[in-house]
């Protein structure tokens, strides 16, 4: 495994620092940078787990048909329009494909990849993968076109979807009472938003079942949603359940006496379906693998997503459903600087091993052996269109370990090795949009036997002239190359790995008149000329896992 | 920082468009594939231009955009079928900037731009791959599979996991050219044919 370097959302955690690396906290946290927005007005990282998801469109990921949002609902989220007729295999979840019978030999002996409305009725849907066929659920047709139709009857004559269709009947009047609890209120938290039929079934529940508490999305208790819920709460009147889900008569599934009995003459677990197979159904289904049913395709949607905080739109997808262009795009990897890291003893130990033939050659994990100080790379890519200049520090502090933790343990903690960083601030230059196309330029970073070579400017100056390796390494385009050093005290076990904080200062173009509302990564050098801003983040590297050497721990060298 | 990918000088042919084809690859019917510049054919890939249309004339059966790897021994197959009694191959389009990594076989129809294929994957015939998705390592994708635009498939049969990030274009596109630019003859080597 190569070393990895990610990025830290401080969403998950109540002040700005992350947990530290060793914690499991700490993997939820760092993300990879492309894997990141940012809002210009918050000024902030956003991440995956912390932006407010929108729907801007739904389509078949089969026919790629676009399903208008309107006939979404009215089709319960499921591809029906399609002239295609998608269906998933109840067995393996690969796409259906409409046969006739005695489908004609290609060769393989599958029946041929496109259907012609030639063939003889009754046609029935086929996998071409593990060649389950819905003639043996006893379901065909006379047509190979509108299946879903066909389908559909049988879907919704089953007693619990009636049983539903009565529920939201019932619920109806009270929903469209009740106010619209969408697009209330900016600047508060995105958990506010609560589904009005989440609301009125909480709200029923809380009613019916002692000690059950409504269900109340923090924050969201607190104003507005709290005072109405109460007053709306005794307006929902009795349901009375026509049908005792579970008990819906001889069909199995419902853990009546016939499932037992099912289970009882089971001869192979295969007689069984899967829990996957049963898993996406909205009611019970029988648990007879001979009994399931073609699965109508879920729609898949395009989203867009805004801030948390501002909501101001991070991604805006472009209406067509294949497109892969963006109306809005605010991504942090144009904005922050791209590092990756390397290991230039496991690169060279890499060189070596494919240049003897092996060109497939991957990293191996765990190349570092305690108790030795081993060089490391980071390379800085500036997106801006002006030069950065960066700063980097270890986030040194210790996890409070826990209290009734041994004395021993405490010791273990304490970190395995020390990390050295330059000092100094380093700059990058701007990015240029010709480099982008300069194929022939030589990108292949460094030589390890050529360090004080082109522009590296402060490689080493205080070690002594013993090493020289911290520092700035190679400058070029707009690429800043420093080394720094991790030395691995003998007793170390586990990974390498910590939190480095990145500061980069840039040139602003405005005047931020947000700044005073409190921005505390970024601050601003007021009496320079032009005015100087700086971005600070926090990353997690991760080196690798140290190596001991010996298990009785007498290695020598 | 990445490492240059050497090859031993001689072992591949460049082409005026940049086109690097490893001589050890099997290119059959020529004349039959379009290759778009800077594009690798690695060593023991096999590609089926021979496998054309029945029918007089010139006739394209596999196409490649530019900046697309054919990685170590793939297998790129048109696609077939038997139409109303007739058997026929079928073209296979492949796109700009599409990755296809080791020993994997590819029988799909179209493939988009932006796109990663996995090692060692079966892509049925007639398969449709949309723009910036990617197909795992190992997975298999039945015949007549579509992948819409950015997803991410993987398994046996291959099932939509997840979407691909929004910069996958971006990251795509820096990934083909860096590996096109990283490919090159190892300076330390005599050229094969020397040898
Ligand atoms: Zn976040
Ligand atoms: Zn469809
Ligand atoms: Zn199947
Ligand atoms: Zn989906
Ligand atoms: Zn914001």
């Amino acid at each position: 495994m190569s070393p990895t370097l990610e990025y830290y959302c401080p969403c998950q955690s109540s002040t700005p620092h992350p947990p530290q690396p060793n914690l499991p906290s700490s993997s939820y946290s760092f993300h990879a940078l492309h894997n990141l927005y940012f809002c210009e007005e918050c000024d902030a990282i956003r991440c995956n787990h912390c932006v407010m998801v929108e729907v801007s469109g739904y389509y078949c990921p089969n026919c790629l048909f676009e399903v208008p949002s309107a006939s979404v609902r009215a089709e319960k989220n499921r591809c029906r329009s399609c002239a295609r007729n998608c269906f998933m295999c109840p067995c393996c979840s690969n796409t259906l494909t409409v046969v006739p019978s005695d489908p004609p030999d290609d060769g393989d002996g599958r029946p041929p990849p496109i259907i012609s409305a030639t063939g003889e009725p009754p046609f029935f849907l086929y996998c071409n993968h593990c060649r389950w066929d819905s003639a043996e659920v006893g379901i065909t047709f006379e047509k190979p076109t509108g299946l879903a139709a066909q389908l559909q009857k049988f879907e919704d004559s089953a007693p619990e979807a009636l049983e539903f269709e009565r529920l939201k009947e019932h619920f109806e009047p009270y929903l469209r009472a009740s106010p619209s609890t969408s697009g209330h209120g900016l600047g508060h938290s995105h958990s506010t938003h609560i589904n009005p039929i989440t609301a009125a079934a909480s709200s029923a529940l809380a009613r019916d079942i002692p000690g059950v508490a409504r269900y109340t999305p923090h924050i969201s208790a607190r104003s507005r949603s709290g005072r109405d819920k109460n007053s709306n709460r005794h307006e929902v009147p009795d349901y009375r359940a026509r049908v005792e889900i579970g008990s819906t008569g001889l069909n199995l599934g419902g853990g009546a006496e016939s499932d037992v009995d099912f289970v009882r003459h089971l001869e192979t677990v295969e007689e069984m379906a899967t829990l996957e197979q049963r898993w996406g159904n909205s009611w019970i289904i029988s648990p007879r693998a001979s009994d399931l049913k073609p699965v109508r395709i879920p729609l898949h949607s395009k989203k867009s997503k805004r801030c948390p905080s501002c909501r101001h739109i991070l991604i805006k997808p472009e209406q067509k459903a294949q497109s892969v262009r963006y109306k809005i795009k605010l991504v942090a990897a144009n904005y922050l600087p791209a590092i990756s890291i390397s290991l230039p003893h496991m690169q060279a130990a890499l060189a070596m091993l494919r240049r003897s033939g092996r060109a497939g050659a991957e990293p191996q994990d765990g190349t570092m052996l305690a108790g030795k100080t081993y060089p490391f790379h980071l390379s800085f890519t500036n997106p801006l269109y002006d030069p950065i200049q960066v700063r980097l520090h270890v986030q040194r502090a210790l996890p409070p370990t826990s209290p009734n933790a041994p004395p021993d343990a405490e010791k273990a903690r304490r970190p395995p090795f020390a990390v050295t960083l330059p000092s100094a601030a380093f700059p990058i230059a701007a990015f240029a949009e010709a480099w982008e196309y300069d194929d022939d330029e030589d990108m292949f970073g460094i030589d390890d036997d050529d360090f004080d070579g082109r522009g590296g400017g402060g490689a080493g100056r205080d070690a002594r002239g013993k090493s020289r390796t911290v520092g700035v390494l190679e400058r070029r385009a707009n690429v800043t190359v420093v080394g720094g050093e991790v030395m691995i005290s003998k007793e170390a076990r586990g990974d390498v790995k910590f939190n480095m904080l990145v500061s980069y200062t840039y040139r602003s173009d405005d005047p931020d008149p947000a700044d005073e509302l409190g921005t505390p990564s970024r601050t601003q050098a007021q009496n320079r000329q032009p005015e100087m801003k700086t971005f600070s983040f926090y990353t997690v590297v991760d080196l690798g896992t140290i190596i001991v050497r010996d298990a009785s721990g007498n290695d020598t060298e | 920082m990445d490492l240059p990918i050497y090859y031993v000088r001689g072992e591949y042919i460049e082409t005026d468009t940049g086109n690097k084809v490893s001589r050890k690859a099997t290119i059959a019917g020529p004349q039959n594939i379009i290759l778009g510049g800077k594009t690798v054919i690695a060593n023991g890939a096999i590609i089926r231009g021979d496998l054309r249309r029945t029918g007089a004339g010139h006739a394209v059966v596999i196409s490649l955009g530019r900046y697309c790897l054919v990685g170590e021994g793939c297998i790129m197959r048109p696609p077939y079928k038997t139409y109303r009694g007739n058997f026929n191959y079928y073209p296979m389009k492949v796109g700009d900037h599409v990755h296809i990594g080791a020993n994997t076989v590819v029988e799909a129809a179209q493939i988009g731009n932006h796109v990663e294929i996995g090692k060692n994957c079966v892509i049925g015939k007639f398969t449709i791959i949309k723009d910036c998705a990617k197909i795992a390592d190992n997975t298999v994708i039945p015949p007549n599979t579509v992948i819409p635009a950015l997803s991410l498939f993987a398994g046996s049969p291959g099932q939509f996991v997840e979407d691909m990030p929004e910069s996958t274009q971006e990251m795509v596109e820096a990934m083909t050219k860096g590996y096109y630019t990283r490919f090159q003859p190892d300076p330390s080597l005599p050229p094969a044919n020397t040898r």
